[in-house]
């Protein structure tokens, strides 16, 4: 504690200021977002400012003359949360298993690492391929979810391992012990002592699966995801519809974090209890 | 009993992700090896087997050029995402001393990462351009007569963009490993006399190792994948790995993009494994 | 929103209602064609009752692939059209590889040559279409007029028909089944920033022109940026072709090397691949000469940005769309994609096409969809009377404007050569490459 009463030394207002450089350097293009999408109803994707209006944030909810967004962005947003549940359960099963060493687990535990580092467009091809030869259909909630799922579990099993290693084995003694059978021990020690852990997973897996492109791009089949959407839509469209597209989700994301941080207040506040 | 029981019950439990990884990555890719040994020819992949995709992609100088240049990009990214991510980690595991602040902070960071990254790519476009903000503000200031060019649409503007985009994969896991030294240990330095410089050195930097590994895994790998950045920020005429399977596959030129594919692969795995000498993944979470 | 996503899963549901029913269905739809056929506006047709349920899912590039057309199928004829619009690459792609997540193909004659044989697509009985004659001779027999000169590279017609219903042999001559049915075309030149280059430009060769080095573009779709550097270094006097559109090897490496030096000393700003690229390029002041696509500098000119599109000596570099069948179209569905066709040449959409710079397949339909104003404007390039508004209801020229080009036969008359694919399209594509990497 004596750690937090001395003074700030010089360096971390070096740090800081770093820090805050790097923060501009991250929002910094979406600010250039931000003005344009505020563009006149003549206005173009570049500077300069042709008027100034929110037409563009209408225009958005309206009919564009190609493709669809509202579409795309109810698939997309389907697709995350089914990618997030999934690799939610499924990560801390893995997680669960991998506490015991077993016949083959670090095959698993090697294919996870593969799948992290395997280049996302040679899946996508794999996958394209593979349903191509054996002729199925590719869907959004076929080979897409796969897709994504390969991307996430790795980030999902990793966090479970990270959090296992560092789980107090006690506490589950202490509960068998009191008679707790293994899944009761699971599901009043052992889950509410990961679950913010657990949000991690959820939303680092939905904002992967979100924002994925190399690996939908084959797999998506025949209806678009929203950054294919967004994708095809640079081949046709030229207005800041676009920007106020990346206005909203941004608007969107503090919308959905700010819940996320809520909730884990709310459950941190209940563990204090 | 107990313990056929709770084996039984760790393979029930990992059965799942097993799966996945089975269906949609190990037989992908034995798909992609197989592939890339048939022929093809406008419109169609034909079974076969034959050399002739390794032969052309192996003989030809322009991959020798791609996979230099594809290089050049991963190492420079890496290069700078390191630096950046370093001093951010460190910044935020042993400055900012409330978990709260830190949970915050992260937050502020990881925002931008939901607008989808085609978008925020094409927004550098406004801001780099002939014509954009910088140049405006540059000749502004009288700092400049005339335009910078190589702002975009340039090497330059490629690795700008890829730094953009995954400084953060950087932060995170050297935060992690930072998070897990014993401040004790800092202290211990400190007492003995070392200096700030000699304490990051001695201390920081050697406890870091394991997250800078995971990190540079990650960033290496996913830009040495990579074709969206290198098309878009470098108005296309710049040739990457990434890109050249890319366009293989606009091209239907499967079994080319396969092979392409597979020599990727060998590459990245060699990369991976020199920098998984460095550090044990598994027990270092 | 017509264009909403029915899942896939609602398609074939609607699939096995059909072939459930479906010699009842063909029956009545034949029928129906039959009294149809005698109605006074030729559809529609089909008076089966459960058209309103079909769906039919097209994908092509965003060109065509316009959600007005959906809302006015709809409104004309009662069945669902689901639009979705990709980059060409991606359209072939899908054509291909995935036949069954279409009905109808949007595609363009240059890869209706590398798709069609693969035999997902399923020729059309152009007796079955009413408008069929009113089909402009370009895509019958090449010939605008009869004494045209047939354009070098894959001119439509050459890809334009088959033997019989079954085969995926290309015709010589025009028979009975027509393999795309021919929608929009259009010759294409080079786009030019007059404010920012002051003097008249009259040939391909200012492409390489070193006056503009740094701010020239070329787009970077293998099978159509060959054919604009072909234009080029043929108009430098560098190399004569036998046909631009299939290339020998020589004339592939010769043309790119004469590109790769270009790009070498810097005369390139950027490619680029899709519309947008090429309108930013352009606005922003990036690029003040390159290979264009007319609604882009449309989208130019729109925001209020000089732009030209440049006729050129040399002539132009033409090419065509159409729309074709899916294999796998059967019974209800197929009445309703042969509905949806012969409507498509009635002129509605003829009309929206050719107010945004593009030309109808069947002109003589469309004409009656378009005020005299406009057709003089777009058509016969005459200067517009009032302000020439796009289909969107924005203005794009103010009164008294030419069109870049002139008329129809004009721009259309002088086309050197179509987009197309080689037979040593392999090692073009790898020569490409190099020029890329290089």
């Amino acid at each position: 504690m004596a750690i937090n009463r001395e003074k700030r030394p010089l360096s971390f207002y070096f740090l800081a200021a770093f820090f805050a450089l790097f923060v501009l350097f991250l929002y910094g293009p979406m600010l250039t977002i931000f003005i344009l999408s505020f563009q006149g109803p003549r206005g173009g994707l570049t500077f300069p400012m042709n008027g100034f209006s929110v037409h563009w944030f209408g225009n958005l909810f309206e009919q564009q003359a190609v493709g669809d967004f509202g579409g795309s962005f109810l698939r997309s947003l389907k697709l995350g949360l089914i990618v997030m549940v999934v690799t939610v359960v499924v990560s801390f099963m893995a997680g669960l298993a991998f506490r015991r060493r077993f016949y083959g687990d670090s095959i698993v535990f090697y294919l996870a690492i593969a799948s992290l580092i395997v280049p996302s467009i040679l899946i996508s091809l794999g996958i394209g391929l593979l349903f191509n030869i054996v002729q199925i259909q590719p869907n959004w909630f076929t080979s897409a979810l796969g897709a994504h799922l390969t991307w996430t579990f790795p980030f999902g099993l990793l966090i479970m391992f990270a959090v296992f290693n560092r789980f107090d084995r006690s506490y589950e003694e202490a509960a068998r012990d009191l008679g707790a059978s293994p899944w009761q021990t699971i599901q009043y020690v052992v889950l509410p002592m990961v679950a913010p852990s657990l949000i991690g997973v959820a939303m680092f897996s939905f904002t992967l699966s979100y924002d994925e492109f190399a690996r939908t791009l084959m797999t998506a089949g025949a209806l678009n995801t929203l950054p294919l959407e967004i994708y095809g839509m640079t081949t046709n469209v030229t207005t800041p519809v676009l920007y106020a597209l990346g206005t909203v989700t941004t608007g969107f994301s503090f919308v959905v974090i700010a819940v996320a941080l809520g909730t884990l207040v709310i459950l941190r506040r209940r563990g204090a209890k | 009993m107990a313990a056929t029981e709770s084996k039984r019950s760790s393979y029930f439990m990992i059965t799942p992700m097993a799966l996945v990884f089975t269906v949609f990555l190990v037989v992908p890719l034995l798909t992609i090896i197989v592939v890339s040994f048939w022929d093809y020819d406008e419109y169609r992949i034909l079974p076969d087997f034959i050399f002739e995709n390794y032969r052309y992609l192996l003989g030809s100088p322009v991959t020798w050029k791609i996979y230099l240049n594809t290089f050049k990009y991963a190492a420079l990214t890496w290069l700078f995402t390191l630096l950046i991510g370093f001093t951010v980690a460190y910044f935020l595991a042993f400055h900012i001393r409330s978990l709260t602040w830190q949970i915050v902070l992260f937050m502020v960071c990881t925002i931008p990462f939901w607008t989808s990254n085609i978008i925020r790519m094409i927004s550098w476009i406004p801001f780099l351009g002939r014509n954009g903000l910088l140049n405006q503000a540059l000749m502004g200031m009288g700092l400049t007569d005339a335009p910078l060019e190589f702002l975009l649409f340039s090497d330059f503007a490629v690795i700008l963009a890829d730094v953009h985009l995954y400084t953060l994969f950087m932060v995170v896991p050297i935060f992690n490993s930072m998070m897990r030294i014993d401040r004790a240990l800092i202290e211990a330095a400190r007492d003995a006399g070392a200096g700030a410089w000699n304490t990051l050195r001695h201390v920081v930097i050697p406890l870091s190792k394991p997250g800078i590994a995971i990190g540079s895994i990650f960033v290496i790998t996913v830009v040495m994948g990579d074709f969206i950045t290198v098309r878009l920020m470098s108005g296309g005429q710049s040739a990457s790995v990434g890109l050249q399977i890319s366009n293989e596959i606009g091209l239907l030129q499967y079994p080319a993009a396969a092979a392409s594919a597979v020599v990727l692969l060998l590459t990245v795995l060699l990369i991976v494994a020199a920098l998984l000498r460095l550090v044990d993944i598994r027990k270092e979470l | 929103m017509t264009t909403e996503n029915t899942k896939p899963a609602k398609t074939a549901l609607i699939d096995k209602d059909v072939t459930r029913r479906g010699f009842v269905k063909g029956a009545a739809a034949t029928a129906g064609v039959a009294i149809g056929s005698g109605a006074i506006t030729g559809f529609p047709t089909i008076w089966a009752q459960n058209i309103k349920d079909v769906t039919l899912r097209q994908f092509g590039t965003g060109v065509s692939n316009i959600n007005a057309v959906a809302d006015k199928v709809k409104e004309d004829l009662g069945f669902t059209l689901q639009m979705t619009a990709l980059d060409s690459d991606a359209v072939a792609q899908r054509a291909v590889t995935q036949p069954n997540s279409f009905d109808i193909a949007d595609i363009e004659y240059w890869i209706c040559k590398k798709v069609f044989p693969s035999g997902t697509l399923q020729p059309m009985d152009t007796t079955k279409l009413s408008n069929y004659d009113k089909i402009t001779p370009i895509f019958i027999n090449g010939k605008l007029t009869p004494e045209s000169v047939i354009a070098q590279g894959t001119a439509p017609h050459t890809v334009g028909f088959v033997e019989s219903a079954d085969s995926v042999e290309f015709a010589a001559e025009p028979t009975q089944w027509m393999t795309l049915i021919p929608t929009i075309y259009n010759a294409d030149t080079l786009g030019i920033r007059p404010d920012l280059i002051g003097r008249p430009i009259s040939s391909w060769t200012e492409l390489l022109n070193p006056e503009f080095k740094g701010k020239a573009s070329i787009l970077n779709i293998p099978s159509i940026g060959i054919m604009d550097a072909a234009m080029v270094c043929e108009a430098m006097g560098e190399i004569t072709y036998g046909d631009k559109g299939n290339m020998t090897v020589e004339e592939i490496d010769k043309t790119m090397a004469i590109m790769i030096e270009a790009k070498q000393a810097g005369q390139f700003r950027a490619f680029w691949k899709s519309f947008d690229e090429s309108v930013n390029l352009m606005a922003s002041g990036e690029v003040v000469i390159q290979s264009m696509w007319s609604p882009a500098v449309a989208a130019v000119r729109s925001k209020g940005i000089d732009c030209i599109y440049q006729p050129l000596k040399e002539g132009s570099r033409a090419w065509g769309g159409g729309i074709g069948l899916a294999k796998h179209l059967s019974g209800l569905e197929l009445d309703a994609a042969y509905e949806y066709i012969d409507w498509y040449l009635s002129g509605w959409v003829g009309a929206y096409l050719n107010r945004q710079g593009y030309y109808s397949a069947a002109p003589s339909t469309a004409k009656n969809f378009m005020s005299e104003d406009e057709w003089g404007f777009w058509m016969e390039g005459k200067p517009a009377q009032g302000d020439i508004l796009s289909p969107d209801g924005n203005i794009m020229e103010k009164a008294g404007a030419v069109r870049d080009g002139g008329s129809f036969e004009a721009r259309m008359g002088s086309v050197a050569c179509w987009n197309s694919v080689m037979d040593e399209n392999r090692h073009m594509v790898r020569k490409w490459n190099e020029f890329i990497a290089a």
